[in-house]
């Protein structure tokens, strides 16, 4: 059957736009898991979390975008970096949240060596406005059960669409991480089998796994370098949580791990990721 | 109803049971010493948590003779003498009442002649303070067993023991050969506790000290101690258990609202508008809203019912309240240390309360229920709304318009009741226009396990409470006097399962199947 034209023209323009760069499709992802969150997981979010956010981040991006002449497309990043604070970041008190929405977009020019920067933007943007407020919080109960699947089919989904070349970084982590806790979980404290796929039904963990973890711009450049690292953060994680029973374990373990970036890079050269860069189209993170 | 009380009050803790007829339940489990059947599905637990301090005190449903009680828990920690107390079972009452959805009413006020009624009546609660008891501490080791007694104490009515054990298959062995009966199964679900490190709280009354103390009933246990782990371990209680349990917790913190971190913590539905005859069946209504919403929001989640911030300096500690707030004496007795008193009978210090209500069951709750304190210091409460009309004093020229406004209310208010509850909207066709006489039809679900509350007992407001911006006055509450808990174990039936969640799956695969063809396009 024949399309109209101008359906044709229409879908045409969306598609050139959502394949012209992979932030495109990481927007796409994270509104619509942010908008099954809201509508089907009522999340509790304060009011003008959205607004707030948003505007924050975007507007601490264009000032850093007039201050250190960046590209002006800089401003994706931020937005996506605002979904991913919008899914993962609670707090009830305005303040707080543009705190770190601040901090998110701010440590991306304050925390760099050499050009790069080695915080996770939205990653420190938690865990600093934890760390200086008391006021913020992560819900990883908050993603259930039950809504576990789709998340995953929509991850995956997404990862086979952009083909995602960081992915090695993601199963190193969830790999480490995995095998550490199947071995304490199932081995040592036998506990039964579902015990075991409950702690790992987690959108936060697949959020953190799949697209933040795999941050191109922030993580060691050698492969084999990176590898290793992420695999230390899976082990962090697994201690956090197993011994000290740290909520959120993963997302600190990130946090405590990131300042490694810059020293694996000096002893490890590898070729530096810039946004835009016709090999990196198809890389996602948040 | 009061007769009724008592028994629950007169049993106890978790757990569980016999060989035979394996009753399941909260933190351990029943290990009776005859075999008759004992029934444990409802238990309530006080959490006070302070930095790495907890505090639990459980209460529940045991049924049967004293000198059968007897039940596991598992510890993080080997308790001290000082650490286990028994405690006065009125703190459970107290704060239940308090933390209870409500119905709140009020009265339009008449469009010809303004008027505004409220009903108010004072009920006072009663706080006593329970004393510990003499026991004798011993240590002594069974290499046979692999088991090895860490402590034993005699606490008011109880009789304690402390045991660590090196594997499931020794713990398991001794109990039986010291008198405790050990439903099947509970070896897997010891084992994990023992390779955990946990430790093992074993009770039995002492018949001695029971009668020599005149006490009645059991009265709730509390232990204190200082571990990461904010948990409550109901697994054990759930060793080979099919059918579901139901939990209440209370928690009391310094910081804020508690959630679970391993399982959704959902708000209940609260500040409905609802129809005026849901007063005749206030707990029914509310039985069949947590069934429905129960199976609306996914099986695996624990409900928010409550959640206030309750420090010595808020003036409003609730509001309406249903019952009185919770008061120095009983916040002392369920562990908040922090807190001290002030001269005019209040206290100082921050303090927030959390109301936590969860109907499990082994295949959706495999793991223990694992907490975090949250500073989210927003109040919340289950509420909901009755507009009683206005009487036709006379004539007007407002009434007309006041009585088409309020029948559309009325026809939204039977919409809401039915969404809530499921309950067919068909069944109340003559509400919207009927103001006076509405015999409202009982409601369709009768195995809700209502009990019709005492008269004179259903207005709860202590006038010296109420503030400027009390909203309504209480005409109702679920707290002690309206329903037992065990109405919720039959809110969890087989089709409550949610096995596709249909805006979640629609917007991914939607979303899935767009990007694929917008990708494929480029390739093409």
């Amino acid at each position: 059957m024949q399309k109209p034209p101008h359906f044709h023209n229409k879908w045409q323009a969306i598609t050139n736009f959502l394949n012209s760069d992979a932030r495109h499709y990481q927007l796409l992802f994270l509104s619509t898991f942010f908008l099954t969150g809201i509508l089907s997981l009522h999340w509790n979010l304060f009011p003008y979390q959205i607004l707030i956010t948003f505007s924050t981040a975007l507007t601490t991006q264009y000032l850093m975008v007039k201050l250190l002449k960046l590209p002006i497309s800089a401003l994706k990043s931020s937005a996506i970096s605002s979904f991913s604070l919008c899914l993962l970041f609670r707090s009830d008190t305005w303040w707080v949240i543009i705190i770190a929405a601040f901090l998110s977009i701010a440590s991306k020019g304050i925390f760099k060596i050499n050009g790069k920067h080695f915080f996770n933007p939205v990653n420190f943007g938690i865990c600093s406005t934890i760390l200086l407020t008391h006021q913020g919080w992560i819900s990883p109960g908050q993603w259930g059960s039950a809504g576990y699947w789709w998340f995953l089919i929509g991850t995956l989904g997404f990862i086979v669409i952009t083909s995602a070349h960081r992915i090695e970084t993601a199963i190193a982590f969830i790999a480490t991480y995995g095998v550490l806790f199947g071995y304490r979980i199932l081995v040592f404290q036998q506990w039964p089998t579902d015990f075991f796929f409950h702690q790992f039904t987690n959108g936060a963990l697949l959020l953190f796994t799949f697209f933040m973890i795999t941050d191109p711009a922030s993580t060691p450049s050698h492969k084999k370098a990176r590898i290793a690292w992420a695999m230390s953060v899976g082990a962090l994680a697994f201690y956090l949580q197993a011994y000290l029973w740290v909520t959120a374990a993963p997302i600190w373990a990130l946090f405590f791990l990131s300042p490694l970036t810059p020293l694996i890079d000096y002893f490890f050269k590898g070729e530096r990721f810039i946004w835009g860069k016709k090999a990196n189209v198809n890389t996602a993170t948040i | 109803m009061k007769n009724y009380r008592k028994i629950i009050a007169s049993l106890f803790v978790m757990a569980f049971t016999l060989v035979t007829y394996p009753a399941m339940s909260f933190c351990g489990f029943y290990v009776s010493q005859q075999s008759k059947p004992i029934f444990n599905k409802t238990s309530q637990v006080i959490l006070v948590r302070d930095g790495d301090r907890t505090v639990i005190t459980m209460s529940s449903d045991f049924k049967g003779d004293v000198k059968d009680f007897a039940m596991v828990v598992p510890v993080p920690v080997v308790l001290q003498k000082s650490d286990i107390k028994v405690v006065n079972r009125q703190i459970f009452d107290d704060f239940d009442a308090y933390s209870a959805p409500r119905l709140v009413e009020y009265y339009d006020p008449s469009p010809c002649n303004s008027m505004r009624e409220e009903v108010m009546e004072n009920v006072k609660a009663a706080m006593s303070l329970t004393k510990d008891e003499e026991s004798v501490d011993q240590l002594k080791k069974n290499t046979k067993y692999k088991v090895t007694v860490e402590a034993k104490y005699t606490v008011g009515e109880y009789d304690i023991l402390i045991l660590s054990a090196k594997e499931s298959g020794g713990l398991k062995h001794w109990l039986t050969d010291n008198g405790y009966k050990i439903p099947e199964g509970a070896e897997e679900v010891l084992q994990p506790y023992i390779q955990s490190n946990m430790k093992f709280f074993v009770v039995k009354v002492n018949i001695e000290e029971q009668k020599a103390n005149g006490v009645e009933i059991l009265r709730p246990l509390q232990i204190a101690f200082n571990s990461p782990k904010f948990m409550l371990p109901i697994r054990l209680g759930m060793a080979n258990g099919k059918g579901a349990q139901d939990l209440i917790v209370y928690t009391l913190t310094k910081k804020g609202r508690v959630e679970t971190t391993n399982y959704r913590t959902v708000k209940m539905p609260t500040d409905r508008e609802i129809p005026e005859f849901v007063q005749q069946y206030f707990g029914k209504f509310y039985v069949a809203l947590y069934k429905k919403n129960l199976a609306k929001e996914g099986s695996a989640n624990v409900f928010m019912e409550y959640g206030w911030d309750i420090s010595g300096q808020m003036p409003v500690k609730c509001d309406p309240c249903a019952g009185n707030p919770p008061m120095l004496n009983g916040l002392f007795e369920a562990g908040a240390n922090w807190i001290t008193p002030t001269n005019w009978g209040g206290y100082m210090g921050s303090l927030y309360f959390t109301r936590l209500h969860v109907t499990y069951n082994r295949e959706d709750f495999p793991q223990d229920l694992v907490f975090q304190e949250t500073p989210d210091r927003s109040n919340f409460q289950c509420r909901y709304i009755i507009n009683h009309p206005a009487q036709q004093y006379g004539e007007c020229s407002e009434w007309n318009n006041y009585r088409d406004n309020k029948k559309a209310s009325r026809r939204k208010e039977i919409k809401e009741l039915s969404a809530l509850t499921g309950w067919s909207t068909e069944r109340y066709w003559e509400y919207p226009a009927k103001f006076m006489g509405y015999s409202a039809p009982l409601p369709p679900d009768e195995e809700t396990g209502y009990v019709t509350p005492e008269k004179g007992k259903t207005t709860i407001l202590d006038s010296t409470e109420i503030d400027q911006n009390t909203t309504g006055s209480i005409l109702e509450k679920i707290g002690n006097s309206q329903i037992n808990q065990t109405a919720f174990i039959n809110t969890r039936t087989p089709e409550h399962k949610k096995p596709f969640d249909w805006g979640l799956g629609i917007g991914m695969i939607a979303i899935v199947t767009l990007a694929s063809l917008a990708k494929m396009q480029k390739k093409g």
